[in-house]
């Protein structure tokens, strides 16, 4: 189906079939694959404590780091939203709450989700642990690199979180840090805080940059025989797309992060020009905040699909498993994802309609914005098309990769009202957007790591998660989230402007007091929701049902280790040798309903598979 | 089962919800209601797609849930299909985007005898300045603005001289006469937005952006700031009124230009100096 | 990882032969060292970072109120009497190319297993590198003098200052890594540890010449950035 090998084998494998006919004892020769190109790895094997689980330079243990510091900022980020919707919904109950501190909770809130949560989880967490799994390798390429990687991600957490307890507070010039104001008083946190903001963002570029080296070298370079690109499974795609676009993007985060650091300190105008503040001219002058919010979203808007197309690829393989059907139109997926991603650059102004840009601008970013949306469209499709006439377990993590559909099917429609360059002049800056954004980019890649952490979370531990719990997760989680941000777009109807502290008695306002009191109940539970998972996992690592090889039937290369959970190295003695794409489900003639990729052809000669 | 039920139930509620919210659109009170209508035909194609989508996949649901030994469709591909789905896909989302690209396309060109607004924004608060009887408004600098100057209008500058200034955040309009507002900050980002009129952009320090619409409806309006700019963002609200020309005429003629405002703090100076100097006399 | 070989790897023609080519099993890029394969991909991000630069200048520049100043004279240097415009310029733009050649001999030698030659040309790169560094210093140090700040600019606009520093400094700062590094691995060759294959002081990779070639990659490409800002800054 997907690209053949080389004619040779092609050659040898049609003549194998014309011999197999007298003898059996040709299978070798469909079986061929080229010998290693690549030597074994040496790894370094710790065998202190701090070797093997601090400073540990194996991706699996890695990849649980990340996972783990990810969360921690994530249950930040969720304490944060709850003390929003506390003033949101109820206005002055909670005491202490003034509107510097509601602008720093929305500011840390928004930058601990989207990058320090959902980047470092994707890439950092799941792209650590899955990629050499998947492709076949016994490590990332640069272990040391990949170390250091954390420990810089970690370090500019531990930089984000003092900024909490500087003077002044951390930072509330929104997630967007749009200069001048981030850095002028009559913003909170203009101190300290904005420049441990734009420190700990230079820094997480860094440590990003040795993760994001590592993932690509290990997927171009370091695949085991036999896997071809389009024999990957689409989790691979997609963090590997993920991390071009990011490799891509952060710079224009860090350039602006310098320019705004130095501004704040050298009191340079990169992004100020004149201003007047309390009757006095400032030093400032001749400078431009639009190259600011040029510079940010040439960031921004790769970093949404950053965040989106790990998890594309990821609910792709988890759908494919539990649907027990091969995903549909494989290849229309992976350029799909590879389009999505070369697009995604050049959209980005389409953040800035409204900003006072250049306003035929929008004429292009609109076009190339809706563009978009047709490969987006055909992941959907191919989704849905991947459930028909499929064998459907209606477990768990096939209930998150539903909800995942039908939130990012909703988020995705509203994206196109957005994106429309007209429609987005009312709609902006109103909580409108604020809904879209959290139902696309927020609940919808969150469904999707629940599912993986449902569905790997067996490779990973050993033990199965509970599945009543889980699904108790999944219903309080799904329907709560979608009561809160489905309703949600309607406040930005009415014209509510997104970033208010609180709304006085404006009529149209004061209309929606009980749909604000009603999305602040549903975010106090559905946040209270996610410790159930919490109770799971601790329930599931002393007293889990034992998972044992490959629970799920599933045929990528990550169920087929030596050991489970796998030990350094992944695949014991010798490297596995791939012989097909990783969704050969329910294929016809075959004994079982999957064919693990490592199956060489001579053992399944009777089915009718398909060439990949 | 009830997996596919539930699911069908977030559906018909999401449906309902959208036929029976009290919570919409507030009342429209310009031009544009090419606008709202782009938004409804985007509600009715995207609410389709999002429907159909949901109930394929509820319908895939109730029909292949697990079985033991249940014959699944092996078919990696569908060129066709594929293709279909593409190109009606494409077309959608072309028109979608026609109807968006023509009003666009009204709204950065701005009618010839729109009436100039300079809407200058600070922290956290407006104040409005309309052209004179020259209808031309005079140029301004940030460094020029003092308690005697507020709009920092070029003391050189003649068009300048007969420029309207409202020192309040409330700005009167004429119905039915398009408007163009010009905005300029003297700190940060702000927007001057008024949900009625549905249009808005920001105000960028440094530079003067613009927009227009046509209030066609009198009436009294709140402005909010739609671009967050520190801390008193929430409080920046403005009021506008439209009115039908008489009082409209009525409310210009209370109005001080800048040159009376010269002429009256020259006045103040004179007499203040008068009253040093009675006081030197003293 | 030392010695790749391409095992019985036959290119195929055409484009769709690219193709699949590319997406053959094991490796993207048929015997290229992981190593190279990063500084490639490295360099490629860094090209971001200094476009992303060197685009603000321009949008900056282009937009401020305040006349540019005229960067032959900021830039002349007084030269028994006479003042030469670009004259330091011409000079550093000059040593930063003449080390970019000896650093592709070096990878030359390196890859002949010639230890000394390759040793001497890393060294003399890194001394071209710091002298560089130290004539960057100079135009500093001069200009400071004469009254140009980060924050303004006797000249003209502030903004000249403020971009100067920044991209300068950031260049310089690679120049000097790339300098540090230089002399470390100017030590490695002279004490053998790629002929014997020495592993990595943090990581378990062997030693090997390739590593001369990747940090002349990194050498060349700061090179080429800075022909850039040359173009950008003196010449415009």
């Amino acid at each position: 189906m997907s690209d053949e090998i080389d004619n040779k084998q092609s050659i040898q494998a049609q003549s194998s079939e014309t011999m197999n006919q007298y003898s059996g004892s040709a299978a070798a020769d469909i079986d061929y694959v080229r010998p290693a190109e690549i030597p074994e790895q040496d790894l370094y094997h710790g065998h202190s404590f701090i070797t093997k689980w601090v400073f540990c330079q194996d991706a699996k243990v890695i990849g649980v780091q990340y996972f783990l510091t990810a969360v921690f900022t994530g249950v930040v980020g969720l304490i944060l939203s709850w003390l929003m919707r506390l003033q949101l919904g109820f206005p002055g109950l909670a005491g202490f709450m003034t509107a510097e501190h509601y602008y720093q909770f929305v500011t840390m809130h928004g930058m601990i989700m989207v990058v320090y949560f959902l980047t470092a989880l994707f890439l950092g967490g799941f792209g650590n642990y899955l990629i050499p799994l998947m492709v076949g390798a016994r490590d990332m390429v640069f272990p040391y690199v990949n170390m250091i990687s954390f420990w810089m991600f970690f370090i500019a957490v531990a930089v984000l979180m003092a900024s909490f307890f500087v003077p002044g507070g951390p930072t509330g010039s929104g997630w967007t840090l749009y200069p001048p104001q981030a850095i002028l008083e009559g913003t909170p946190g203009s101190g300290m805080g904005i420049l441990l903001m734009l420190v700990s963002l230079s820094l997480f570029v860094i440590g990003f940059t040795m993760g994001g080296l590592n993932y690509l070298i290990t997927i171009l370079q370091a695949r085991t025989r036999g896997m071809t690109l389009m024999r990957m499974p689409l989790t691979v795609w997609g963090i590997f797309t993920a991390t071009v676009l990011a490799m891509l993007a952060f710079p224009a985060l860090l350039v602006s992060s310098i320019m705004m650091t130095l501004d704040k300190v050298l009191g340079t105008s990169f992004f100020m020009p004149t201003i007047l503040k309390a009757g006095e001219v400032l030093e400032y002058g001749g400078g431009s905040p639009i190259l600011f919010q040029h510079l940010f979203w040439f960031f921004g808007h790769p970093e949404v699909y950053i965040v989106a197309l790990p998890a594309f690829g990821i609910v792709s393989d988890l759908i494919s498993v539990h649907a027990r059907k091969n995903i549909f139109g494989y290849r229309m997926m992976v350029w799909a994802i590879v389009g999505i991603g070369a697009l995604s650059f050049f959209v980005w102004a389409h953040h800035m309609y409204v900003s006072g840009m250049n306003p035929w601008f929008g004429f292009f970013f609109a076009t190339t914005t809706l563009i978009i949306a047709v490969p987006t469209a055909m992941k959907v499709y191919n989704w849905i098309i991947t459930l028909w006439r499929g064998n459907i377990r209606i477990n768990t993590v096939m209930l998150w990769c539903l909800g995942f559909i039908v939130t990012f099917v909703n988020g995705g429609i509203t994206g196109i009202f957005l994106g429309n360059v007209s429609v987005d002049v009312p709609l902006s800056d109103t909580y409108f957007v604020v809904a879209h954004f959290h139902m696309v980019m927020g609940i919808a890649p969150l469904m999707v790591i629940m599912g993986a952490v449902y569905h790997w979370f067996p490779l990973v531990a050993g033990r199965m998660l509970h599945e009543g719990l889980g699904k108790w997760h999944f219903w309080i989680t799904f329907l709560g989230a979608y009561s809160i941000y489905f309703p949600m777009h309607y406040l930005g109807f009415i014209g509510v402007p997104r970033r208010y502290f609180e709304m006085y008695d404006s009529p149209y306002m004061t209309s929606a007091i009980g749909m604000n009191e009603f999305i602040s109940l549903a975010a106090f539970i559905v946040g209270a929701a996610q410790f159930i998972l919490i109770f799971n996992i601790i329930k599931t690592l002393k007293t889990g049902k034992p998972a044992g090889k490959n629970p799920w039937k599933a045929n990528s290369l990550e169920w087929h280790t030596s050991t489970v959970p796998p030990e350094h190295g992944n695949f014991g003695d010798r490297l596995p040798v791939v012989h097909r794409w990783p969704y050969d489900f329910s294929v016809p003639g075959a004994k079982e309903d999957f064919i693990p990729q490592t199956t060489p052809p001579s053992e399944v000669v009777h089915t009718e598979v398909e060439k990949t | 089962m009830h997996v596919g039920i539930i699911f069908f139930l977030v559906i018909l509620g999401s449906v309902l919800f959208h036929i029976f919210t009290p919570w919409y659109w507030t009342d429209i009170a310009s031009n544009w209601q090419g606008m709202d209508d782009t938004i409804t035909l985007t509600f009715w194609v995207g609410g389709g797609v999002f429907v159909a989508v949901c109930l394929f996949m509820i319908y895939c649901v109730f029909k292949f849930s697990y079985k033991e030994g249940r014959k699944v469709e092996y078919k990696p591909e569908d060129k066709k299909l594929e293709r279909i789905l593409t190109w009606a896909t494409t077309i959608g989302v072309a028109a979608l985007l026609a109807p968006g690209l023509i009003i666009w396309n009204q709204y950065v060109n701005v009618p010839k005898n729109a009436l100039e607004v300079d809407v200058m924004a600070w922290q956290w608060g407006w104040q409005y300045r309309l052209p004179g009887e020259d209808g031309k408004l005079g140029t301004t600098k940030v460094v020029n603005i003092n308690d005697e100057n507020p709009f920092g209008i070029n003391p050189d500058d003649p068009f300048g001289q007969d420029d309207i200034m409202i020192q309040s955040d409330v700005l009167n309009l004429k119905i039915d006469r398009p408007v163009k507002i010009l905005l300029r900050s003297v700190d940060v980002l702000h927007n001057w937005y008024v949900p009625q009129f549905r249009s808005k952009m920001d105000a960028v320090p440094g530079v003067i952006t613009f927009y227009w619409f046509e209030p066609n409806k009198v009436g009294e309006y709140e402005v909010l700031c739609a671009e967050y700019c520190g801390v008193g963002h929430y409080a920046m609200r403005g009021t506008v009124i439209v009115q039908d020309e008489q009082n409209y005429n009525q409310w210009l003629n209370e109005q001080e230009t800048y040159s009376e405002l010269v002429a009256k703090q020259n006045k103040l100076e004179i007499e203040k100096n008068k009253i040093v100097k009675k006081i030197d006399l003293n | 990882m030392s010695e790749q070989k391409i095992a019985d790897y036959e290119f195929k023609p055409g484009f769709t032969g690219m193709a699949k080519d590319t997406g053959s099993d094991q490796t993207m890029f048929k015997g290229v060292h992981w190593g190279k394969a990063m500084m490639w991909i490295f360099l490629l991000s860094d090209t971001f970072v200094f476009s992303c630069f060197l685009i603000s200048y321009m949008k900056g520049r282009a937009s401020t109120t305040v006349e540019w100043p005229y960067p032959s004279e900021v830039f002349a240097l007084t030269v028994f009497g006479v003042s030469v415009p670009l004259l330091l310029i011409a000079i550093m733009t000059f040593v930063l190319i003449t080390s970019s050649g000896t650093m592709a001999l070096a990878v030359k030698y390196g890859y002949e297993k010639n230890r000394k030659m390759c040793g001497w040309l890393v060294l003399a790169t890194a001394i071209g590198g710091l002298t560089f560094v130290g004539m960057q210093a100079f135009e500093w140090s001069k200009l400071i003098h004469e009254g140009v700040r980060p924050w303004e600019n006797p000249f003209g606009a502030a903004q000249f200052g403020s971009y100067f520093f920044m991209i300068t400094g950031f260049h310089g700062t690679h120049v000097s890594i790339g300098v540090i590094f230089l002399f470390i691995y100017a030590y490695k060759v002279f004490a053998g540890h790629y002929d014997t294959q020495k592993r990595g002081w943090f990581t378990t990779m062997k030693g090997d010449y390739v590593e001369i070639e990747i940090l002349g990659l990194y050498w060349h490409f700061v090179d080429l950035v800075w022909v850039f800002i040359f173009a950008f800054f003196y010449l415009w």
